[in-house]
């Protein structure tokens, strides 16, 4: 009956206007004046709907409010009736203006209380106890654009994450839902003092991210995949966990010389990428490792065995020893040449897998893995539709095995988990916009969102105990 | 340089944080039973730097853990978390009577906290850190809105917490050295309550007309917060500092349109000419300014100007006739008002008025006057210009850091709670999130 403001007081239905009037008699509402002005009932309408269902206003709280895109986040309701339904809700804007949401569904206790780093949700985006389960639970809002991904490409701000919660269980898509409280979280890739640098000398195009403090800081060389482009994100949290790191892009990136979708440069574009870091002031050059994924991953592994330079450490996620694409010297010869090995599924979204199935890799462009000299870790999604990558780390591990290295080797492998195995807490992509011309094209990268997720922790935290380990001790 | 010591590790958690919240500094990789300093360095609005530190001894694992390990010496000693905070001083060389206060609270303070080797205690520019962070200290938190007032001829800023609300009101005065002063109400803010400072000695109507505000403005303060559509009408409080603690008194107890739910009194008195304009309460003050005293250091003492504390009841806040909790909060050192004689006072009038159950006293053994927000450095004494004054002083305000520390923490804590009780009504929280 009374749709008072969009945003977020809700009449009740039952409520009638006579039950108001006896609680203003009652003196509950003395903030309603006595003409009885639309904003003054708003304020008691609220405050009704409120005194009806709790003795006092509920409150939300998240800890911390900011944090790194790493950090758990506790979150917490309290003054709520007990043995109630509530839906805890978050939503964020992404950088290109989409509307993405989470939202799970939970019971309060006796003392009408949620806390998610312990209670379970029974419905909404995830189930189970799952204290970041907001975060990497998010998806674009019904309606939104297909094959969206959530990649911060502006490093220096945070994600403005919104958590509500609702009465009932109820979801976003509901219209008529009464918000109970909210906080806004901030998430962000850079802890204060570390510093950003952009890189465009000796033809590298990249991105250095300075810890804070004096230096000399160990260092990682950070490598994506044939997407292209240059993604800041993890090298980011790798300067805000202590660490120096360099982004450098190899395609699609308009300093880059060359068409977009080809990789112009070679290997001695990635000597002089490490070499940068070795001469830098601020970087320990005996500490320096390398970090790849996907297509990152060969070329991780052409640095470590053919630029003459001896990275401190290695780490390969879901790639593959060779790809038929690669030239001597390291350049992409075409593009898109083997579409024989290219399978699509019934909505016409593409799986790269078995293009870097070993079986399929000219075996002039498997890389000689065998002559690596440091410590090698390798990640593997077992649901990667991207990359064959199981099948590749078999192969690694066994070429280090019977080179007498199996002591430099360490394997993760994750079941459920995909091919974009990144920092934890955010969002697993099943698929997305692969390239936009001349046709669009979505590729599969697959994995499940709840295994993904559990993966991209376990990843993460192990990714830098390992750089501890080899490159600080 | 010893290459494991390179790789000494130090971290802050949490790297952003709200000003009234504990962090952590942890160091490790560490030699183990090496002697490190950590020191922290800020560098406030107005250019001057400040700086704490703390000896320690790395254990045997190679770790030091500010909240768990004792500081030898520095400028804090003992098992202090947050000592690198709460000691701040003006570096050697600063100029004298300097006091920290942050004017634009949209950014955070930032303090850079290193770890050195050796026990250091001066020259530390000239030293290179083994490692070093970046710690934000922020007095708003994310989601927490501005919103600058000048409804009614107001000069004031309402912060309104994140969340759909109506939330509690409050109002939020400072003292004699007048301007908008807006750090606790957006503190304030950030803990679910609708705040707004006011500036009712340097507004822009007195700036323009050279003439005091009057009652009223006080009224349109609590008029414009009680219709705002995200307030909870019905539940406003006030809290005042110095003077403001005159002006709360005088608007809880006469004001025939404010009806304050609760009120906060922090180093002030009820000792005024009882309906006096605020032009009259300040003339009441200098009218007094002959029993100001100056101690060694020639810095001024103004406890005695409303001493002793008047039997005449027309020159009382009449405390008897309040109605609503009152919280005050003393420093026993405070060398600016007679807090402490005023509280036994007021505590007297209200028990022989039949009403002292509505009111809580918190005392502090060696605090001064300035109780602020935790961890705001001590001034034991600062340069302070009144409005009515127009000159800079140098103020003894009072205290000892340790205690006054200690005291800013406490009181912030207790006010907290006596506000969410008076407030949002019902249970007191049990612990309430970071504090």
């Amino acid at each position: 009956m009374f749709l008072l403001s969009r945003k977020t007081i809700m009449f009740r239905a039952h409520m009638s206007v006579t039950r108001i009037w006896q609680l203003i008699e009652k003196r509950m509402m003395s903030c309603i004046s006595v003409h009885g002005k639309l904003p003054g009932l708003q304020r008691a309408v609220g405050e009704v709907r409120r005194k009806s269902s709790f003795r006092q206003s509920p409150l939300l709280t998240a800890t911390p409010v900011r944090a790194l895109i790493d950090e758990q986040i506790s979150i917490k309701g309290r003054f709520l009736s007990q043995n109630y339904p509530v839906t805890v809700c978050a939503q964020m804007h992404s950088e290109e203006g989409d509307l993405w949401e989470a939202f799970a569904h939970y019971t309060t206790n006796a003392s009408g209380s949620i806390n998610l780093t312990s209670d379970h949700s029974v419905g909404g985006s995830y189930v189970g106890c799952e204290p970041m389960g907001l975060f990497w639970a998010l998806e674009p809002a019904l309606g939104s654009r297909e094959g969206l991904s959530l990649r911060k490409r502006n490093v220096e701000t945070p994600y403005m994450v919104n958590i509500s919660l609702l009465e009932g269980h109820t979801s976003p898509s509901e219209g008529q839902r009464t918000e109970l409280a909210a906080v806004t979280t901030e998430r962000w890739y850079m802890v204060p003092g570390v510093r950003r640098i952009e890189i465009r000398q000796n033809n590298i195009v990249g991105t250095l991210f300075l810890p804070p403090g004096p230096g000399p800081f160990p260092a990682m060389l950070d490598l994506w995949g044939e997407g292209g482009g240059l993604f800041e994100y993890r090298s980011a949290l790798f300067a805000s966990r202590g660490f120096a790191s360099l982004s450098v892009a190899y395609m699609g990136h308009k300093d880059l010389p060359g068409p977009p979708h080809i990789m112009s440069v070679g290997d001695s574009y990635f000597k002089s990428a490490f070499q940068l870091l070795q001469d830098h002031c601020q970087v320990d050059a005996d500490r320096i490792g390398v970090i790849g994924l996907s297509f990152g991953v060969v070329l991780t592994f052409r640095i470590a065995t053919r630029s003459g330079f001896k990275p401190s450490c290695l780490i390969c996620i879901n790639g593959a020893v060779g790809s038929p694409l690669l030239d001597e010297d390291g350049k992409i010869k075409m593009s898109e040449s083997d579409q024989k090995y290219w399978e699509l599924d019934d909505r016409g979204y593409v799986s790269f897998k078995n293009v870097s199935l070993p079986d399929n890799l000219p075996p002039e462009s498997k890389q000689k893995v065998e002559n690596i000299t440091c410590p090698l870790m390798c990640i593997v999604g077992e649901d990667d539709l991207c990359a064959a990558s199981t099948e590749n780390a078999d192969l690694i591990e066994e070429a280090l095995r019977s080179a007498g290295k199996s002591h430099q080797f360490t394997r993760l492998s994750y079941p459920g988990a995909g091919h974009l195995i990144e920092p934890p807490y955010t969002p697993c992509a099943r698929a997305s916009l692969w390239r936009a011309k001349p046709e669009k094209l979505f590729a599969l990268w697959g994995g499940h969102p709840a295994p993904h997720a559990a993966a991209q922790e376990d990843a993460w935290k192990r990714i830098l105990e390992f750089m501890e380990t080899h490159l600080r001790r | 340089m010893d290459r494991k010591q390179c790789c000494v590790k130090l971290s802050v958690q949490p790297s952003r944080g709200l000003m009234d919240e504990k962090f952590i500094v942890l160091v490790q990789n560490a030699l183990p039973g090496s002697q490190l300093t950590i020191r922290a360095l800020h560098q406030c609005e107005d250019g001057h730097s400040w700086e704490a530190f703390g000896h320690y001894t790395a254990d045997t694992t190679g770790t030091i853990n500010v909240s768990e390990d004792p500081s030898i010496r520095g400028t804090y000693s003992g098992v202090e978390q947050m000592g690198l905070l709460w000691s701040l001083r003006p570096i050697p060389g600063s100029k004298p009577g300097l006091r920290m206060r942050k004017k634009n609270i949209q950014t955070p303070m930032e303090v850079t906290i290193s770890v050195y080797q050796g026990h250091q205690t001066e020259g530390f520019a000239d030293l290179v850190p083994l490692s070093g962070v970046v710690v934000e200290r922020w007095y708003m938190a994310p989601g927490v809105r501005r919103i600058p007032v000048t409804e009614g001829g107001l000069t004031a800023t309402l912060f309104l917490p994140s969340g759909p609300g109506p939330f509690p009101g409050l109002l939020d005065l400072w003292g004699g050295g007048g301007q908008l002063v807006e750090y606790r109400a957006a503190l304030l803010a950030s803990h679910g309550f609708a705040s707004m400072a006011i500036d009712y000695l340097t507004s822009k109507f007195t700036m323009e007309t050279g003439k005091m505000v009057d009652n009223q403005y006080f009224e349109t303060a609590y008029r414009v917060l009680q219709q705002h559509p995200q307030v909870c009408g019905s539940k406003i409080a006030m809290i005042g500092l110095s003077f403001g603690t005159s002006m709360t008194l005088k608007m809880a107890i006469y004001s025939e349109v404010i009806k304050l739910s609760a009120a906060v009194c922090i180093s002030g008195s009820h000792v005024q000419p009882v309906e006096g304009s605020v032009e009259e309460i300040m003339g009441f003050f200098q009218k007094n300014a002959g029993k100001t005293r100056f101690n060694e250091k020639n810095e001024a003492i103004w406890r005695d100007l409303l001493l002793p504390i008047p039997t005449d009841p027309s020159l009382k806040a009449d405390v008897g006739r309040l109605q609503c909790p009152l919280l005050l909060v003393v420093g026993e050192d405070d060398q600016n008002w007679p807090a402490q004689e005023s509280a036994l006072d007021i505590k007297e009038m209200m028990a022989r008025a039949g009403n002292s159950h509505l009111l809580t006293v918190l005392s502090y053994p060696n605090a001064g006057h300035l109780i602020e927000p935790p961890y705001t450095p001590h001034a034991r004494s600062s340069t302070f210009k009144t409005v009515e004054i127009q000159e800079k002083v140098m103020c003894l305000w009072g205290g000892q850091t340790v205690e006054h520390s200690r005291a800013q923490e406490d009181a912030w804590k207790k006010i907290l709670v006596f506000l969410r009780e008076n407030l949002y009504g019902g249970r007191n929280p049990t612990s309430f999130s970071h504090l």
